[in-house]
This record gives C-alpha cells, structure tokens and sequence, in this order.
C-alpha cells in the first residue's frame, strides 16, 4: 500500500474509531496486548537478569564470568534454560505432590499480577490515527497497597514448597522467609507511607506525577528510602538478608528439593521480585520515568531500573549475610521504630 | 544498633559516638561497596584455558616423556635399560637391538621404549638414571584421551621435536588453539604471544 492510499483509508478509521462500540472493543483488546507484552517481557527478564549477574559477580571477583557460550557468553542463559528444561523433574517419594507441584506456581503468580499497576512511562500518542495508549495496565487508585499487599503473597509459595518436599532443610527455610516477610513487610510499608504522605495519593501514576521537576522523594525522604531498601533486600530474599536459601547452613533453603522447571520457577520468581522491587524503588524514590527530556520517559525509566537492579548485585557480592537473630533485630529494632519516626516526622513537617 | 556490632565485649558496653555515626551513615559498608567497585574495573585474571590460553609450564615441569636426539640428530637412547630399572612402577619396557647403521650414538639402539602413562607418577627417576641423557620429562600436560590404547606411547611419537622448544623458559601464559581430534584433544599454542597477569 502507497503513502496515499493509507492517508486516504485515515477518514474511515476515525469514523470507525468515534464509534462507542469500536472503542470498547479497542480498548479491552489494547489491554489484552498490554497485558501479553508485559507477561512475556517479565518472563524473558531473568535471562539477561542471570548473565548480568553472573558477569557482575565475575568482574567483583576478578574472573570473566560467562565466556564459552556464544561471544562474551551471552548465550549462556539460554544454555540454562534448555539444561533446566531437559534435566529430571525428581519429587522426593515422601513429599507432598499436589503442594510440592503447586508450590512454585503460588510463588510465581503474584510476583507476575505486581506488575497489573506498575506504571512503565506516561501516555503516549500513537501517530496518524491520534490514540492515546498508556503505559500501564491499570491505573488503580490503590496501586501501591496492592503491589505490597500481592508480592507479600508470593512468600506462600516459599512457605507452601520448603514444607511439601519434608525435609527439614527445606522446612527451615521456608519458616525462616515467613518470619522474615513479617518483619519486614511492616518496615518496608512503613517506608512507604512516607511517600505516600508527601504525594497525597495512594496510585502509583500519581506518585510520579508528583516528582517530576526533579521533586524525587529521596530528596524529601532520604531514611525512608534507607528503610524501604534495606526492607526491600530483606523481602526479596537477597544477601545480606537471603537466609530462606542461605547456603551455609541449609544446602538450598526451600527449593533444595525441587529440581528441572520447578526450580526455574522459584528462581523467575527471585528475579522479577528483584525487578518488581526496583521498580517500586525508582518509582517511589528516583522520580519513575522523569527525566531530562533528551531521551523518552520509558529509556530514563529502564536506566533507572538497571542501575538499581546492578545495586542489588552489587551488595550481594560485597556483604556477608546476617545472622538469624540479627536479621529479626535489625527489622523489629531499629527499622520499624525508625521508620515510625520517619512517619512521625514526616507528618509534623506537613502540617 | 549494638546487635549490629560485631566488636567483642569489652567495646560494645561503651559504644563511642564515632562508632555510632559510623553505624548510622553505613560507612563500612559504603567502604566496603567501594571495594567491590575498584575491583570490578580491574584485570580480570582468568587463564581462558583451552578456548584462548594455556599456560607453558618452567623448564623444570615433569610431563610426558621425551626421547632426544644429539646435535647431529643421532638417538642418544643406548636402550641400556637403566630407566626401566630404575622406574618404581615399572612402567616403561625397553628392547634393545643391536644396529650398525649409525642411527644412534652406539652400536646399540632401543628397538621398543615404551611407557604406560597409566602407571606413570611422573617422578622422574628414569630421567635421572638416564646415562647419555636421553630421556626427559617434557612439557606437554595434556594427556587424557578417549581410549586406554592412547596412555601407552612408544618410542616412535617421543623422539619427534617437541612442540615447545626445549630453549623455551616458560612461565608463561601464551595464546592457544583448541584442537578437538578423533584420539584426544589438543590445545595447539602459539609462543609468540604472551601474556602476564602479574
Ligand atoms: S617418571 Fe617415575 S614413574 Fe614415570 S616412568 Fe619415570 S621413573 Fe617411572
Ligand atoms: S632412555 Fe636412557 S636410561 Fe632408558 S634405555 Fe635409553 S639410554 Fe638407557
């Protein structure tokens, strides 16, 4: 079709695209595409995600890292991906099946329904036929209860799987992240009232809205944002608080019994609650997809994310991991009374 | 903020105010990511062996055995038997024979040599017991192969020139080839250029 024959169909589209019927039927189909392209996306993440982290831990360790599979190793994840699929998928005769199997997909599903309200860039405008497209699945006015609120489910999964495979390294790393996620759940929620205080809205756009300008909130909450990443690497089961899996003392914590795909389950859903709380950082902290204007909101956004996400790397492979005990110090004694100051003071300064 | 300490108990009774501060601003551990960071920039000290790399060991390495010849390209090998003698494992045969045509330095040569790296602990009394200095432990290292046929060489492969010169220092990494045959495999380098990451 030539230049002109497009301009001459533009016309009729409007007319069709005025019409109420057309426009729910476009908009439920919009959704539907939006919602395909952020699973898929989200589901291919942990690939670049595993050889970052892999290149990351080589250069802090003076190694290379991946090498061998395609150039520079970039092949490696795919390499994985096809060992995990292929490998035996065991499950111990004494576990529980129907939990056992069920396991990784309860772990799975929230960390994935997070991303329903995550907002990835302001609306954009599709040229010629005028159709604003945003670039969230859903606005909710709730947004940032139900992002807390879903990725605390997804420690369901942990628990549900560390207690189907019976074994007690597995039992005691699934008890381990439930304890964890309460006490840090609090802190980490705490963090965000503060937020939430500042902007006055609960919806996650909002809160974007809000910084532009560079008004990012780590300007006006610098502890909060201590308190809500310390509480983040604790939710997300990372060093120096990733006792749930901690190698030392408990082989594999909750997934040493699984194997095949039902571990690349737990570690996809490690992965995108990486990726799922850095974004909540960069949204709530580092202004989401404000930027200067010389790049596109949705390029500021990803930078902004990567850079988190290498942060999280990074002390991963520079901390020792905590003690049990001074984990649930940490999170009972000094975090949730700071961050009750934090809201405290945050409040006195509003009024 | 004392749990976070982990100084012994003489300290954490009296937590001094630097301390504190140190505590609150995080600074060992800002320290320590500062660490982390140089690091990643720096020369990264991977030995990319056997993609790229292999590394030549000194001249004093105890490899594979080899047999040598004299300037003017005469066996030195009498095949007086003293290695096999002196061999705690018993894993070299010779056969002498005797030969006329000037092929060695006597008039007597081996007719077989052969070892069996199977048995082989590489510690080179052989080579000390060597009379004319004709067996040497050389410098080549990579010795698995895919059948057990393979670990017993025999006079005929030793004696050719060795793929690293004897003049050779070694010490060094050097750049490499993978070579994947049918018997073993290989990784082919070339001395001319080297490496150090020290
Ligand atoms: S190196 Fe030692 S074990 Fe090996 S052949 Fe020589 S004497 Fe025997
Ligand atoms: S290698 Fe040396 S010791 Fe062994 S048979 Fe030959 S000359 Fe004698």
């Amino acid at each position: 079709m030539g230049q002109e024959e497009i301009r001459g169909l533009l016309p009729v589209l409007e007319l069709y695209l005025s019409n109420p019927l057309v426009i729910m039927m476009l908009e439920i189909l919009l959704i539907f595409i939006k919602v395909v392209v952020v699973t898929l996306v989200v589901f291919s993440l942990p690939l670049p995600l595993t050889y970052m982290e892999r290149k990351v831990a080589g250069h802090i360790q003076v190694r290379l890292g991946p090498m061998r599979v395609g150039p520079h190793g970039i092949l490696q994840p795919l390499a994985d991906m096809i060992k995990l699929f292929f490998k035996e998928d065991i499950i111990p005769s004494k576990a529980d099946p129907w939990l056992f199997r069920i396991a990784p997909v309860i772990s799975m599903v929230p960390v994935f329904a997070v991303f329903a309200t995550i907002p990835f860039g302001d609306k954009i405008t599709i040229p010629f036929i005028n159709y604003e497209v945003s670039m969230y699945i859903s606005d909710m006015n709730v947004g940032i209860l139900y992002v807390l609120a879903i990725a605390g489910l997804s420690v369901y999964g942990i628990i549900l799987g560390g207690w189907a495979s019976n074994s007690k390294y597995a039992l005691l790393g699934g008890l381990r992240s439930s304890a964890q996620m309460i006490s840090y759940e609090l802190a980490l929620s705490f963090a965000c009232i503060g937020v939430v205080m500042i902007v006055n809205s609960l919806s996650l756009v909002d809160i974007v809205k809000a910084q532009s300008g560079w008004h990012w909130n780590i300007f006006y909450q610098p502890v909060g944002f201590v308190i809500f990443f310390i509480a983040g690497l604790a939710e997300i089961n990372r060093i120096p608080f990733d006792l749930p899996e901690d190698e030392g003392t408990l082989g594999a914590g909750y997934h040493s019994e699984y194997s095949s795909m039902r571990f690349a389950f737990f570690m996809l859903t490690e992965y995108v609650a990486m990726v799922s709380m850095s974004i909540l950082a960069v949204l709530l902290f580092f202004g989401g997809w404000n930027g200067p204007s010389f790049l596109p909101g949705i390029i500021w956004f990803v930078i902004k994310v990567v850079l988190c996400i290498y942060f999280f790397m990074w002390t991963r492979f520079t901390f020792p991991r905590y003690r049990y005990d001074q984990l649930m110090s940490i999170g009972w004694k000094v975090l949730l009374p700071l961050s009750l100051l934090n809201i405290l003071i945050t409040g006195l300064i509003i009024i | 903020m004392n749990e976070l300490s982990t100084d012994n108990h003489k300290n954490s009774s009296s937590l001094s105010i630097k301390d504190l501060l140190k505590k609150v601003f995080f600074i060992d551990l800002i320290q320590g990511l500062f660490i982390t960071f140089n690091y990643t920039f720096t020369k990264t000290i991977t030995e990319r062996y056997p993609d790229d790399e292999k590394w030549i060991p000194y001249k004093r390495f105890r490899g594979l055995h080899t047999l040598n010849r004299n300037k003017e390209g005469k066996e030195l090998c009498v095949g007086c038997e003293l290695c096999q003698k002196s061999c705690p494992t018993q894993c070299i045969t010779v056969i002498p024979m005797e030969d006329k045509t000037g092929k060695g330095i006597a008039d007597r040569i081996a007719y077989r040599w052969e070892i069996n790296l199977l048995r082989c602990m590489f510690c080179g009394l052989c080579e000390d017991a060597c009379p004319t200095e004709a067996l040497k432990l050389g410098r080549e290292y990579e010795l698995a192969s895919f059948s057990m046929q393979r670990q017993i060489r025999s006079k005929e492969e030793l004696i050719k020139p060795q793929p690293i010169p004897v003049e050779f220092e070694g010490g060094v990494i050097v750049r490499a080839t993978l070579e994947k045959g049918d018997k073993e495999i290989k990784v082919k380098p070339d001395l001319s250029v080297q490496k150090r990451w020290w």
